[in-house]
């Protein structure tokens, strides 16, 4: 410590030093007069100002400096490599930020990384029998959301809320803004009517004001207002507006042991470690199934195991996220063997100085820390060029994840970020600078001094141009086969018939609450109504009902009996989605009746009930038999429904057409005959609207719903092709930035063709005016030079096919009707790289059948 | 360098003790320390300016001796080198440094 203010006091007074240091040398002088020789005074000198002076660090000044001036002289140069290395370091660092946000950084919870997820969803009865068994794990519940009403609060709003267990928020370490989190008690029968409210709907719709203790009415039920959760609590997703506590009650089987099966959050408790909780989890989990009150598929759960919170929250975007960050990295990669390159030659054109600079006294050291400080100029400049550029790419790339997820809320910038974007300029700062400042190090003075002629080749470091051209292009050649697949697997996906029509449809969301349809004939008699109404409007050819739309992600199962197919142990009841539909519902949206009839308005409450099913039901359970006539019903009912039709096969949950692999059919019910998971009558429905025109149609009906009953929420006109636009919007968005990731590459990949072809010629100008001399012919010089190209294009190529071989089947996850190794695209991708390298080949090529032997030939 | 004179930095530091060592007997300017160095090893040693004073500055920028200006033989200003507190306990511990690694020296090289 004092010897740094010692030094800064020298280096402070470093000009006196300099004058006492001068009389002292002179005197010193005078008196050895006539004794003994003189020392090196001027070595004297320098060395005592080396003392005096902060060395290290004014030497790096002067380097940055002086790389400041040679970067401006080479503007050119300068611009290419830095906006080539901007766009990399802004992908990466973008795409950083979000894979920190969703992956790295700590969850807002106490001990985050000790909170665990039990996966598969359990019933609570189940939720009790791990809290009490399990030693190692503090257990609670959180379902995922649910659309309620808010009303008596202005006009009826649809919130979404979760049901959590009383235990979560200590469980979480979190806790409320205001007021409390739930107490153990409320969880009993009676005592449950309480709710904690989000930071956002306390602002939104109580302005901020005094709520604790006030109640509202949620779902047509009276609830205290208890707390108000900090704003950036956001679980299960940031969409939650209100929790409310999990009942527990044994005596109500149905709801205790069926009802909703929900997701179990867990912390370790202390002392314990993920693999002891691991194994206790997986042994409870193993005879779970034999504790149910009524028969369960055999071993249903035993798979169950803790995961990581973090890693259970990010979902499948996870997966998205990891591949774009190798794409980016790819480019970055790429880009820097660019630089790199262009470094490289541009040593070579500046050996004259490089040498010049080594035969007045520069060290090697000394040269070689020169041209890194050079890269590393250029890297921040590109690092802060990039970081600019980070936060437009940032907005384009959230898309890939949903907007909702717990971590995306308040991605931005921190200083994980911060500490990655320098990092990373650093990190390409070396990767590209090592190599030239190295070779330039090694440089023969002499050789370099004697020969100042163009025609003075280095063939060793051209030869190391290729190979990073090559290793460029292999790069390259794997993103674009990414992207080809990628984009042929979204093509697919896009026209894939989708079973039904969405021409010119618009949707609207009527969602009263359950209370509303206690009687069955009310909420029949509403809709009725409402249809009638509806159908009235001028420019509104078809109104229809349903209770989920399809590709909009909902999925209303029922557990039924099958008739020829009994029950058993092993084969449990098959869970089959269940359309609630008016008569025109086919109709409308286009889907074929196969076999038998449809329904009609006589298939009412009072008829016989009937059902539809769909193709590929019918196949699995009366393959090869006619299933008309055949008989369904719910576990929960006793009257067994006909099977009156068979329709065509819709893509009802997503268009990839993964359905849920619990689920085994597909069934329709008319509406007034309809039921859901618990026997009664689905409350919230679309109505489905075919316009004409403008328009303006949907927008009077919208109008009608709203009056027909204020206590009941209508949602907003959206049209059914955004619905399944909505559905498929991660995967677009991580194919098109994919895509951009490889048009990068391709670009970078063929500036580095150019500049080495361009390079290449300029250093054989003279090689190629004797060839012409001595009669070779323009287009054996252009096919020489496209040859040249061509070969560092198929060697980078060939590594690339190998890499692609290894690397593509990590997309398969994202691939759709498309192998990883589809051979077109393999093949088309070969085809579109080749004509890229020619073409990036052929002005250089072109260039040098332009040589005019007789100047070259003169000039030396 | 002369081809006859001994650099002293053969051992590393070995100036910098020997500097120490000098001044320990009273306060000198430069010259008179290369001068004393010279008479003491019957001129074997021979320290140039190029090594001096650079020493001399780096043993101020320790905090080892310190520098007054004073009148010198010739009535010339001439700039005096004091041995600090810092200083005598660094020659000590220099010292006893060195003596290890000479007695070190010696059993390497008179080994049977």
């Amino acid at each position: 410590m004092r010897f740094t203010w010692r030094k800064f006091m020298f280096w402070w007074r470093r000009a006196q030093l300099e004058r006492e240091l001068q009389e002292e040398l002179e005197l010193h002088a005078e008196l050895a007069q006539d004794a003994w020789r003189m020392g090196n005074v001027t070595l004297a000198q320098e060395q005592s100002r080396e003392l005096w002076s902060f060395s290290t660090v004014e030497h790096l000044l002067q380097d940055a400096r002086y790389a400041l001036r040679s970067l401006r002289k080479a503007p050119g140069f300068s611009v290419v490599a830095i906006l080539s290395l901007a766009l990399g370091i802004a992908g990466s660092t973008a795409i950083f930020s979000i894979v920190n946000a969703l992956l790295l950084r700590p969850l807002p919870f106490r001990e985050p990384e000790r909170l665990l997820r039990i996966t598969n969803l359990h019933p609570k009865a189940i939720l009790a029998y791990f809290q009490q068994r399990c030693r190692t794990l503090e257990i609670a519940s959180i379902s995922p959301g649910f659309e309620w009403n808010l009303t008596g609060e202005g006009p009826a709003t649809r919130i979404t809320g979760s049901i959590a267990s009383v235990n979560l928020f200590s469980v979480l370490g979190v806790r409320a803004e205001r007021g409390r989190t739930f107490e153990a008690s409320e969880e009993r029968p009676g005592q449950d009517g309480v709710a904690i409210l989000s930071h956002r709907l306390w602002k939104n719709k109580f302005a901020g004001g005094d709520v604790i203790g006030r109640t509202i009415t949620l779902a047509g039920m009276p609830r205290r207002v208890v707390g108000i959760l900090p704003a950036n609590f956001a679980l299960p997703s940031a969409r939650v507006d209100v929790w409310i506590p999990a009942r527990m009650d044994p005596s109500v089987m149905a709801d205790y042991w069926g009802g909703n099966f929900v997701p179990l959050i867990a912390r370790l408790r202390p002392g314990a470690t993920l693999a002891q909780a691991r194994g206790e989890i997986k042994a409870l989990a193993a005879g779970i199934w034999k504790l149910f009150p009524f028969p369960m598929p055999r071993r249903f759960n035993a798979d169950s195991t803790v995961i990581s919170l973090q890693t259970d929250l990010a979902g499948d975007a996870r997966s998205r996220l990891l591949i774009l960050l190798c794409a980016v990295g790819a480019v970055l990669a790429i880009a820097c063997a660019n630089v790199a390159s262009l470094l490289l030659a541009r040593g070579i054109t500046r050996r004259k100085e490089i040498a010049m600079r080594a035969a007045v006294g520069a060290g090697r050291s000394r040269i070689v820390r020169q041209l890194l400080t050079e890269s590393l100029v250029l890297a921040m400049a590109s690092g802060a060029a990039g970081v600019l550029l980070s936060g437009a790419a940032l907005s384009l790339f959230r898309t890939v994840a949903p907007a909702d997820l717990p971590g995306l809320v308040d991605s931005g910038f921190d200083w994980r970020v911060r500490v990655f974007a320098a990092a990373l300029s650093l990190a390409v700062g070396l990767a590209f600078g090592i190599v030239p400042a190295w070779s330039a190090g090694k440089l023969d003075l002499m050789e370099a001094m004697k020969t100042g002629s163009q025609r003075s080749t280095a063939p060793a470091w051209l030869a190391l141009r290729g190979w990073l051209i090559a290793g460029e292009i292999a790069l390259t050649l794997v993103l674009v086969m990414g992207a080809g697949l990628l984009v042929k697997s979204l093509y697919s996906l896009i026209t894939v018939d989708p079973g039904f029509s969405m021409e010119r449809i618009v949707t609207l969301k009527i969602s009263p609450n359950n209370s509303f349809c206690r009687n069955r004939e009310a909420c029949v008699a509403f809709y009725t109504r409402l249809l009638i109404q509806a159908r009235a409007v001028p420019g509104a050819p078809g109104v229809a009902l349903v209770n989920t739309l399809p590709l909009d992600g909902g999925l209303p199962a029922i557990a039924a009996d099958v008739e020829d197919h009994p029950k058993t142990v092993d084969f449990p009841a098959p869970m089959l989605w269940t359309g609630a539909i008016s008569s025109n519902y086919l109709d409308l949206m286009h889907i074929p009746p196969l076999s038998g009839r449809t329904f009609t308005n006589a298939d009412g409450a009072g008829a016989e009930p009937v059902i539809l099913v769909s193709a590929s039901t019918a196949r699995r359970f009366w393959p090869g038999v006619n299933p008309i006539g055949k008989h369904i019903k719910s576990v929960n009912e006793t009257k067994w429904r006909t099977i009156i039709g068979v329709v065509a096969d819709v893509r009802q949950f997503n268009l990839a057409n993964r359905s849920p692999s619990a689920i085994s059919g597909s069934i329709y019910m008319p509406y007034a005959q309809a039921i859901d998971s618990n026997a009664r009558i689905p409350v919230v429905m679309n109505l489905l609207i075919q316009t004409t025109g403008e328009g303006t149609a949907a927008s009077e009906i919208r109008r009608i719903a709203m009056d027909a009953n204020p206590e009941v929420p209508i949602g907003r006109l959206v049209p059914l092709k955004q619905i399944a636009g909505n559905s498929i919007a991660g995967l677009r968005s991580t194919v098109w930035i994919f895509l951009g990731f490889a048009a990068m590459a391709l670009l970078l990949a063929a500036i580095g063709i150019f500049g080495l072809m361009s390079y290449s010629v300029s250093q054989r100008t003279y090689e190629i005016g004797v060839r012409m001399a001595t009669g070779a012919t323009n287009a054996s010089i252009v096919r020489l030079i496209l040859a040249q190209g061509l070969r560092i294009a198929i060697i980078g190529m060939a590594a690339g096919i190998g890499g692609s071989l290894l690397l593509t089947r990590f997309l398969s996850g994202l691939l759709f009707r498309v192998e990883a190794t589809d051979p077109v695209i393999f093949i088309a991708v070969c085809v579109f790289l080749i004509i890229v390298a020619v073409a990036a080949s052929s002005i250089p090529a072109w260039r040098a059948s332009r040589i005019d032997p007789i100047r070259v030939l003169r000039v030396e | 360098m002369g081809q006859n004179s001994v650099a002293p930095e053969l051992l590393p530091g070995t100036l910098d003790l020997l500097i120490l060592r000098v001044l320990a007997l009273g306060p000198l300017h430069g010259y008179g320390i290369a001068q004393r160095l010279k008479q003491v090893s019957d001129e074997v040693l021979q320290v140039g300016e190029s090594s001096l004073y650079p020493a001399l500055q780096r043993l101020r920028l320790h905090g080892w001796v310190k520098a007054e200006w004073g009148a010198s033989e010739n009535n010339r200003r001439a700039r005096y080198y004091t041995l600090t507190t810092a200083g005598r306990k660094q020659l000590v511990s220099e010292r006893e440094e060195y003596d290890r690694m000479a007695e070190a020296i010696q059993k390497v090289l008179q080994m049977a």
